[in-house]
C-alpha cells in the first residue's frame, strides 16, 4: 500500500473519522478556505428518498437493507426509516470533519455510513450532536466547548466495544480533492494509541485518526477495503 | 452478488475453512483425514532458529515486526528469542491453532505467522502457548480442548481485551494444503455475539453468507469452542513486503 498516497490524501478528506482532528489554534485559516462559514442550510440538505438511497449505499444492501435510517432535516436527523438488524445508516454532512479541515462547511460533503449496534449506541450520538450544534447556528468555537463540556459531564457515551461501520459508497463525496475516495471499514475505539494497532506506520494497512485533540476524544482506526457496496472492484490505492 | 465479490468471499473462505475449520463433527474421522494424529515432533520445528524468527517476523510490516518480541518453537513450548519493544510479539503458529475439529490440526506443514499488538498479546497469545504446551507434552486433541476449556472455567486464561487484534501477512506463510497456501489478513478477537455483518464459515467447510458483499469474514476457530471469543478476519490486499496480495 503506498503510504505517501495515503499522508496526502487522507487528512484532506471528510470522513467521521476526522471528527477527531481539529486543532483549535487553525481555525483562524477559515477565511483562507473556500467555505468560510456555514452555506445556507438548504444547501446542505437534500431530497428525502434520495438520501435514504445514499445512506444505504455505504453498506452492502444485505447490511443497509435491514438497517435503521435517518436522514438530514432542519431540525437534525429523523428516522427515515425503521432497522431490525442494528445497523443505522445516515448520511453525514461535512461539519463532522475535524474543526481545522478546510471542507468543515462544504455543502458538497456527503458521507455515506453505516453504523453497527455498539457504534450506533455510541458514536451516533456524536454526530447527532455535531449537528444539533450546527443547526441550532453555534460557531466551530462554540461547538469545540459544548463538545468539550458534554463530553466532561458525561453527556456523550464512551465508545463501546466493537464499535464499527461500513463506509463502502460509490455515491459519497468525502471532500473536494477526493471526491468519494476508496470504500473502507472504520473501527471505533476510546482515546487509544495509534501505536497499539500498528496504524499509520510504513507499510501498515491501517490509518488511524488518534483524536487526542479533539473534545470527543474518540481514536478511529481506517481499513480501505477492495470493493464497493455494489460489489465492484475499487482502486487500488 | 457480483463475481468478484464471490470471488474475494470465496477466496477469504476457502482459507478460513481449510486453514481453521471443519465440522465439529469430523473430530472422528480423524482415521479419514490427511493427518489423523501427530506427526514427530521435529517436523513441526524449524530447525534454523534464525529463520523462524525471520519468517515470524514477515507477518506484519517491517515497521511493526522489527520491534516486536519474537516467539519461537522449541520442544517444549515456545521461547523469546528476541525481546521487543513496541508490545507486539510475532510468532509462527502451528497447525494445532487450527479448530479441533479441522482435518489439517495436525498438518506439519503449517506455518503460519502472525503479529499479535499488545491487547491481543496479553489475551490471545497465552491461548496459543498453551495449546502448544498441552500439544507438545503429548496431549491428545481432545485432551487440550479439556485442558483448555477447565483453564477458561479456572479463569487461569486472561480475559479477552478491548481492542485485541493482529497481523497475518506474510507472502511465506503456509495456512494450508490447498489452493495458494495462504491469504494476507488482518483478525480482530472480539467477544462472542459481536455482530460486524460478517459472512461465516460453518464447522462443514461451507460458507454461508448471512451479509452478502461484507469484507468480512467470521473465522469458524475459537467461537465457544473452547475459547470464548470471535476472531473476525479482513484481507488487506498487500503483503508485509508491499507487494500487492490478493484480495
Amino acid at each position: 500500500m503506498n503510504r505517501t498516497r495515503f499522508a496526502v490524501v487522507v487528512p484532506l478528506i471528510f470522513i467521521p473519522v476526522l471528527i477527531t482532528g481539529g486543532a483549535v489554534r487553525t481555525w483562524a485559516e477559515d477565511n483562507k478556505t473556500p467555505y468560510p462559514s456555514m452555506a445556507p442550510l438548504d444547501q446542505y440538505l437534500m431530497e428525502r428518498n434520495a438520501e435514504i438511497a445514499m445512506a444505504r449505499s455505504a453498506a452492502p444492501e444485505s447490511i443497509s437493507g435491514d438497517a435503521e435510517v435517518r436522514v438530514l432535516g432542519r431540525h437534525g436527523y429523523e428516522t427515515a426509516a425503521k432497522g431490525k438488524n442494528g445497523f443505522v445508516c445516515v448520511v453525514q454532512r461535512s461539519w463532522i470533519s475535524p474543526f481545522n479541515d478546510p471542507g468543515f462547511w462544504n455543502p458538497k460533503g456527503r458521507a455515506p455510513i453505516c453504523l453497527n449496534a455498539p457504534a450506533a449506541r455510541s458514536y451516533l450520538p456524536l454526530i447527532l450532536k455535531r449537528t444539533e450544534l450546527v443547526l441550532a447556528g453555534r460557531s466551530k468555537a462554540q461547538m469545540f466547548e459544548d463538545l468539550k463540556a458534554a463530553v466532561d459531564r458525561k453527556e456523550l457515551p464512551a465508545m463501546e466495544s466493537g464499535a464499527m461501520s461500513y463506509m463502502l459508497s460509490k455515491q459519497g463525496y468525502l471532500g473536494d480533492p477526493v471526491g468519494h475516495w476508496r470504500p473502507h471499514l472504520m473501527f471505533f475505539a476510546p482515546l487509544t494509541d495509534p501505536a497499539a494497532w500498528g496504524a499509520d506506520l510504513e507499510g501498515s494497512p491501517i490509518i488511524a485518526f488518534n483524536g487526542k485533540d479533539d473534545p470527543e476524544r474518540v481514536t478511529v482506526f481506517l481499513v480501505p477495503v477492495g470493493h464497493w457496496s455494489d460489489g465492484t472492484a475499487a482502486p487500488a490505492d | 452478488m457480483s463475481k468478484p465479490m464471490t470471488d474475494r468471499i470465496m477466496l477469504g473462505a476457502f482459507v478460513l475453512v481449510v486453514v481453521l475449520g471443519t465440522s465439529w463433527q469430523a473430530r472422528g474421522a480423524d482415521a479419514k483425514a490427511p493427518y489423523p494424529s501427530m506427526a514427530p515432533v521435529d517436523q513441526y520445528l524449524i530447525a534454523d532458529r534464525n529463520a523462524e524468527i525471520a519468517l515470524a517476523r514477515t507477518a506484519a510490516p517491517p515497521s511493526i515486526s522489527r520491534d516486536a518480541n519474537v516467539m519461537v518453537l522449541g520442544p517444549h513450548g515456545y521461547e523469546t528469542a528476541v525481546e521487543g519493544k513496541n508490545g507486539f510479539v510475532c510468532m509462527v503458529e502451528r497447525a494445532w491453532m487450527n479448530p479441533f475439529d479441522s482435518p489439517e490440526f495436525w498438518n506439519p506443514k503449517n506455518r503460519s505467522p502472525i503479529c499479535l499488538n499488545p491487547p491481543a498479546a496479553r489475551t490471545v497469545l497465552p491461548i496459543t502457548v498453551m495449546r502448544t504446551k498441552l500439544v507438545l507434552a503429548g496431549k491428545s486433541k481432545e485432551e487440550v480442548m479439556e485442558s483448555v476449556k477447565a483453564a477458561i472455567k479456572k479463569k487461569e486464561l486472561p480475559a479477552l481485551e478491548a481492542g485485541a487484534m493482529s497481523y497475518m501477512m506474510s507472502k511465506d506463510a503456509y495456512l494450508t494444503d490447498k489452493g495458494g497456501h495462504n491469504m494476507a489478513h488482518l483478525m480482530f478477537y472480539m467477544p462472542l455475539g459481536t455482530v460486524w455483518g460478517a459472512n461465516l464459515v460453518d464447522s462443514s467447510n461451507n460458507v454461508s453468507e448471512p451479509f452478502p458483499g461484507s469484507p468480512l469474514l467470521l473465522a469458524p476457530t475459537y467461537k465457544g469452542n473452547p475459547e470464548p471469543m470471535y476472531m473476525f478476519l479482513m484481507g488487506t490486499g498487500v503483503w508485509s513486503d508491499g507487494t500487492a496480495a490478493p484480495m
